[in-house]
C-alpha cells in the first residue's frame, strides 16, 4: 500500500538515516567482532576459538554460567510465580504492596543487591553471620555469599519478577469463568489448577523461565562480585579478564560469540512459545476475576511473601542505608558511629564519584533524550507504514535485545579504537553503547504507544484540511506525550544502572557511577559504595514515579 | 456543488482484490450508500475516495477536478472533504468546541467572531448547545456521534463522507440517527457516500443505494428498485429475507422447478437455460387449498411446519405439495392463523416472482 503522495524522496531519506544509524550501532561493531574472532597473523583461522574450546579454565566458565542460568531460571520460576499467583488471584494480605516491592527488585540494580548481600552474608564481617555467631556462639559462618549457591541466591532475588511480570500478565487475562466453567462439571480444585490454570499459563511460564535464564547468562556485575572472590568465573567474567593487561581481544571475540548464538538462540524459543499465547486472552476481556479465599493459608503465604522482600528489598536496603551513616559499616547504628562523612566524601572529597555522576547523569539525559526521540520516530514510522520495508525497521531496532552488554562492549571497543572512528576514551562510546542497549526496550514501549493512537484520529484531521506534519503536532504528539516520557524514563533507567557494557569501555576519564562503585568495592570504600547505591536508587525510584504519573499504571504493565 | 465520478477503481492487498474495476457516479447534492457485507471493498472505496490510499487503476473526479489516478493523488488535506468515521475519531485531548473547530483553521477568510458564531451555531444544530467546553470522553455514544457530525459540517465541504458511523450506537439511537442524518442531508444537501453493511440504514439514509460484492458494484438503484427487482441472488438475499428457488425456463416467462411451474416477472427468458427466482415472504399468500385462482397468479399447495408468531407479523415455514422446496411466508397478524401441519393454498404474483441471472456478476 502506498500512502499520499508518491513518497520515494521522504523513504530515501528516512532509510538513508536508518542505514547509517544501524551501521553504527550494530553493524560494525559486530561485523568486526566476527572479524576478529577468525583473524590470525596469516588470514582467516579458527585458532582462537580452538584456543578458547580447548582451555580447560574456560570450559570451567561455561560451565558455571550454565549451573548459574539454570537455577536461576527455576529459582526464578519457584518464585516468581507463587507471588504472581498470589497477588493475582487470591485474597492474601497487602497484594498492593507486595507489588510494589516486586517493581522494586525489578529495578534494583542487580549489582547494588549483590553489595548489600556482601554486607549481609559475607563469611567474616556479614552482618547476618555476626548475629549467628552472637547467638549460637559458634566459629563458623552460617552463610558464605561468596559461592555458587550465593550467587544464584542473591542473582535469583533480582530476576525473578520477570517471571512475575510474565505470569501475572497472563492470569489476569484469565477470566474466573474458565475455572469455574471446570469447577461446575466437576472438577476439583487442583483438577481445576492442573487441567485449566496451570495449561493456560505454561507459555508465560516456559517464556519467563527463557527470559530469566538470559538475564543470567548476560549479568556481569553480580558474577564480578561474588564469584570472582570465591574462585571461580562466568563467561562474561572471563571476557571482561580478557582486557587486563595484556589485553586478549581476539580471545575476548572468540569467547563472545558463542553467548551471542545462545542469546539469539533462547529469545527464538521463547518469541515462539508466547507466539502462541493467544489463546490465554480469547475469552478474557471482560471476564471478571475473583480472588481466591486461601483461608487458613492466607497468613503463611503472606509470610512467604514477606521473606522474599526481606531478602531482595528489606535487608539489602536497610544495610546499605546503615553503611552509608555509619563510620564502620559493620559496626552496631550508635550515636559514635553516626556519621554523614560518607556523603561529604563522596560528593565532594572524592574527585573519581563527583566525575562519575555528572558523566553518568550527562550519558543518561543525552541517551534518554536521543533515544526517545529516536524510537518515537522510528515507531511512528513502522505502525504508520510510512515506508516500504517498514518490518525490517522495527526487526531491527529490537534486535540490540539479543546482545549481551559484555558482547556489546566488546565489538564496539574492537570497533571504535581503530580509525576511521576512534571512540575509546570518549563518553561518545558509551553513549553508542547505551544508546544500542536500551534501544529494543524504549521501541517496544514507543511501538505501544503509537499502536494506541487511531489513525483515524490522524485522518480525520488530514481531511479536514491539515497536512501530515501539522497533524503530528495537533493530533499525534499531544496524544504520544505521555508515552514518549515513559520511553524516555525506560531508556534513563536502564543507562543509570548500566555496568557489564560500562566496566569494559570506561576509561579514567569516562567513568561512571555502576564502574566507580565497582572500583570503590577494591578500595574497600564501602561507605561511599552505599552513598552512591542510594544515589542511583533515589534516580531510578524518582524516575519510576514519573513513568506511573505519565502512564497513568505500574511498570509492570498488570492491569488491575 | 460537485458530484463524484469513480471510474474503474482497482485497489489490492497482495493478491486480494479489495476493489475491482469499481465505478459509480454519484450526483450533487445525492447521498448514495455502498452497501454490502464485511470485506466487500466499501470501506477501501471510500479511503481511496478521501485520497488516504492511492488506487492501482482507475480515477477518482469531483466535479472536473480528477483528485485520484495511479500517477497522482491529491492528499486528503486539499480535497475539500470531510469524514464521519466509524469510532468518530473525536480527539480525546481537545474540548467539543476544539474538535468542531478544529477545520475552520484551515478555511480563509474567517475572524475569530466569525468562526466562534459557526461553531455556536452547528453545535445547535447537532442539539449539542451548551457542550462546547466538554471533553469528548465526558460525552454519551450519541452525544460523541453529533460532535463527529457538526465537525464534519462545520467545515461546509464539497463531499461529505461517512463509514458506517452508525455502528457503534445501541439500536434505538441507532434509528434515531439515521432520521437526523437525513435531515441533515436535506438542511445542506452536501454530496454524501455513506457506507453500511445495514440494509435498512442504507434504505432509509439514502438516495440511491449501491451494492457491494468482492469489490465491485453489483446494483444500483433506489432501496425500492434494490429490494423489489433485485438482479443477481447476492443482492436478493443480501438485502432482505427472501425465498431463492432454483430451476430451468420452460418458456419466455415461465419456469419449472422440479415438477412444479411457476409464472415469472418480465419474460425474456430462453428456454432451456437455468434460472433462480426470488420470492419476497411477505409476497405469498395464505389461502384454504380450495380458493380459486386469482388470474395472472401462482397457485400452490403446501402444509405448514412451523408458524411462529413475531408479534407484528407470523413466520410460516411450508411445505410445498409435490416438491422438496420449502417456503417462508409472512403474514400480518390479522390474516387467519394457521397451524403446524394443516394443508394450506398458496398464491403467488408472477410479478413477484423475480428472475435472477444465475451466477453472481
Amino acid at each position: 500500500m502506498r500512502v499520499g503522495s508518491p513518497g520515494l524522496d521522504r523513504s530515501a531519506v528516512v532509510w538513508v538515516g536508518a542505514a547509517l544509524a544501524l551501521v553504527a550501532l550494530m553493524a560494525l561493531p559486530l561485523g568486526w567482532l566476527v572479524a576478529l574472532s577468525v583473524s590470525g597473523e596469516r588470514g582467516i583461522t579458527l585458532d582462537h576459538y580452538r584456543a578458547v574450546l580447548s582451555d580447560v579454565a574456560l570450559r570451567k566458565a561455561v560451565w558455571n554460567t550454565l549451573v548459574l542460568a539454570f537455577w536461576v531460571g527455576l529459582g526464578s520460576i519457584a518464585i516468581g510465580a507463587p507471588l504472581a499467583w498470589l497477588t493475582a488471584r487470591t485474597d492474601v494480605p497487602a497484594r498492593r504492596t507486595i507489588r510494589t516491592l516486586v517493581l522494586a527488585s525489578f529495578v534494583t540494580p542487580p549489582f547494588l543487591g549483590a553489595f548489600a548481600w556482601v554486607m549481609l552474608a559475607g563469611p567474616n564481617a556479614g552482618l547476618l553471620n555476626k548475629m549467628w555467631r552472637g547467638v549460637t556462639g559458634a566459629d563458623e559462618a552460617l552463610l558464605n555469599i561468596f559461592s555458587m549457591p550465593g550467587l544464584i541466591f542473591v542473582v535469583t532475588l533480582y530476576t525473578f519478577p520477570y517471571v512475575y511480570i510474565m505470569i501475572a500478565n497472563t492470569l489476569a487475562l484469565i477470566a474466573s469463568d474458565l475455572e469455574e466453567a471446570a469447577s461446575i462439571l466437576g472438577a476439583s480444585r487442583l483438577a481445576v489448577a492442573l487441567t485449566v490454570t496451570l495449561p493456560m499459563v505454561l507459555p508465560a511460564l516456559v517464556s519467563g523461565f527463557i527470559l530469566a535464564v538470559l538475564q543470567a547468562l548476560a549479568l556481569f556485575g553480580s558474577p564480578a562480585i561474588l564469584a570472582l572472590p570465591a574462585g571461580f568465573h562466568t563467561i562474561t567474567t572471563q571476557i571482561w579478564s580478557f582486557f587486563h593487561f595484556p589485553p586478549k581481544t581476539e580471545m575476548a571475540a572468540a569467547f563472545s560469540i558463542p553467548l551471542l548464538l545462545a542469546t539469539a538462540l533462547l529469545l527464538l524459543v521463547q518469541k515462539r512459545i508466547l507466539g502462541r499465547r493467544g489463546y490465554a486472552a480469547i475469552g478474557g476481556k471482560g471476564g471478571q476475576r475473583r480472588a481466591i479465599a486461601l483461608g487458613r493459608w492466607r497468613w503463611p503465604a503472606f509470610a512467604g511473601c514477606l521473606v522474599v522482600m526481606a531478602c531482595s528489598i528489606f535487608l539489602p536496603y536497610g544495610i546499605l542505608a546503615k553503611a552509608a551513616l555509619s563510620r564502620a559499616w559493620a559496626q552496631p547504628l550508635t550515636w559514635d558511629n553516626l556519621t554523614l562523612a560518607n556523603f561529604s566524601f563522596t560528593f565532594f572529597e572524592y574527585g573519581a564519584t563527583h566525575d562519575a555522576i555528572v558523566n553518568t547523569l550527562e550519558l543518561g539525559v543525552a541517551t534518554a533524550t536521543i533515544g526517545a526521540g529516536l524510537v518515537a520516530l522510528l515507531a511512528y514510522i513502522t505502525t504508520r507504514r510510512l515506508v516500504r520495508g517498514h518490518q525490517l525497521i522495527g526487526f531491527l531496532a529490537l534486535a540490540p535485545v539479543v546482545i549481551p552488554g559484555v558482547v556489546l562492549a566488546v565489538a564496539l571497543f574492537i570497533a571504535y579504537t581503530r580509525p576511521p572512528l576512534v571512540l575509546y576514551g570518549t563518553l561518545a562510546i558509551l553513549f553508542i553503547a547505551y544508546l544500542t542497549k536500551e534501544m529494543p526496550v524504549g521501541y517496544a514501549q514507543s511501538d505501544a504507544t503509537f499502536r494506541g493512537i487511531p489513525p483515524e484520529l490522524e485522518d480525520a484531521g488530514r481531511i479536514l484540511g491539515a497536512g501530515r506534519l501539522r497533524i503530528l503536532r495537533d493530533v499525534t504528539a499531544p496524544l504520544a506525550r505521555s508515552g514518549i516520557i515513559a520511553a524516555w524514563c525506560f531508556i534513563f533507567i536502564g543507562v543509570i544502572r548500566e555496568l557489564s557494557a560500562s566496566i569494559i569501555l570506561f576509561t579514567p576519564a569516562t567513568k561512571v557511577m555502576s564502574v566507580v562503585i565497582f572500583d570503590l568495592k577494591e578500595e574497600g570504600q564501602f561507605g561511599a559504595i552505599a552513598v552512591l547505591g542510594l544515589v542511583m536508587l533515589v534516580l531510578t525510584f524518582a524516575t519510576v514515579a514519573i513513568v506511573q504519573a505519565a502512564l497513568g499504571r505500574d511498570v509492570l504493565g498488570v492491569r488491575e | 456543488m460537485p458530484g463524484v465520478s469513480i471510474r474503474g477503481l482497482t485497489q489490492r492487498y497482495g493478491d486480494l482484490a479489495a476493489v475491482e474495476n469499481l465505478s459509480l457516479e454519484v450526483a450533487p447534492g445525492e447521498l448514495v450508500a455502498l452497501l454490502g457485507p464485511s470485506g466487500c471493498g466499501k470501506t477501501t472505496t471510500l479511503r481511496l475516495v478521501a485520497g488516504f490510499l492511492t488506487p492501482e487503476s482507475g480515477e477518482i473526479w469531483v466535479g472536473d477536478r480528477c483528485l485520484s489516478s495511479p500517477a497522482s493523488v491529491v492528499p486528503p488535506e486539499r480535497r475539500r472533504m470531510a469524514m464521519i468515521f466509524q469510532s468518530y475519531a473525536l480527539w480525546p485531548h481537545m474540548t467539543v468546541a476544539q474538535n468542531v473547530a478544529y477545520g475552520l483553521r484551515f478555511k480563509g477568510g474567517m475572524n475569530r467572531a466569525d468562526r466562534a458564531r459557526r461553531i455556536t451555531e452547528m453545535l445547535r444544530v447537532v442539539q449539542l448547545a451548551g457542550y462546547d467546553q466538554r471533553y469528548p470522553g465526558e460525552l454519551s455514544g450519541g452525544q460523541q456521534q453529533r460532535v463527529a457530525v457538526a465537525r464534519a459540517l462545520v467545515v461546509e465541504p464539497e463531499i461529505l463522507l461517512l463509514d458506517e458511523p452508525l455502528s457503534n450506537l445501541d439500536a434505538n439511537l441507532r434509528e434515531e440517527m439515521r432520521f437526523e442524518i437525513r435531515r441533515l442531508h436535506e438542511a445542506f444537501a452536501i454530496t454524501t457516500l455513506y457506507v453500511t453493511h445495514d440494509q435498512a440504514e442504507a434504505m432509509v439514509i439514502s438516495d440511491r443505494i449501491a451494492v457491494l460484492e468482492r469489490g465491485r458494484v453489483v446494483q444500483t438503484g433506489t432501496a425500492d428498485e434494490v429490494f423489489g427487482q433485485p438482479r443477481t441472488r447476492f443482492v436478493a438475499e443480501f438485502i432482505g429475507r427472501t425465498n431463492l428457488l432454483d430451476g430451468v425456463a420452460v418458456a419466455t416467462d415461465t419456469v419449472a422447478i422440479g415438477r412444479l411451474q411457476l409464472r415469472v416477472a418480465g419474460g425474456g427468458l430462453t428456454p432451456g437455460t437455468r434460472v433462480a427466482v426470488s420470492i419476497r415472504p411477505h409476497a405469498i399468500a395464505l389461502g384454504e387449498p380450495t380458493d380459486r385462482p386469482t388470474p395472472g397468479a401462482n397457485v400452490l399447495q403446501g402444509t405448514v411446519r412451523r408458524a411462529s408468531f413475531l408479534g407484528d407479523s407470523v413466520d410460516y415455514e411450508i411445505a410445498v405439495a409435490d416438491s422438496d422446496i420449502v417456503l417462508r411466508v409472512v403474514t400480518p397478524v390479522g390474516v387467519p392463523r394457521r397451524r403446524a401441519g394443516e394443508v394450506v393454498g398458496l398464491a403467488v404474483d408472477a410479478a413477484a416472482c423475480v428472475t435472477l441471472a444465475e451466477a453472481s456478476a
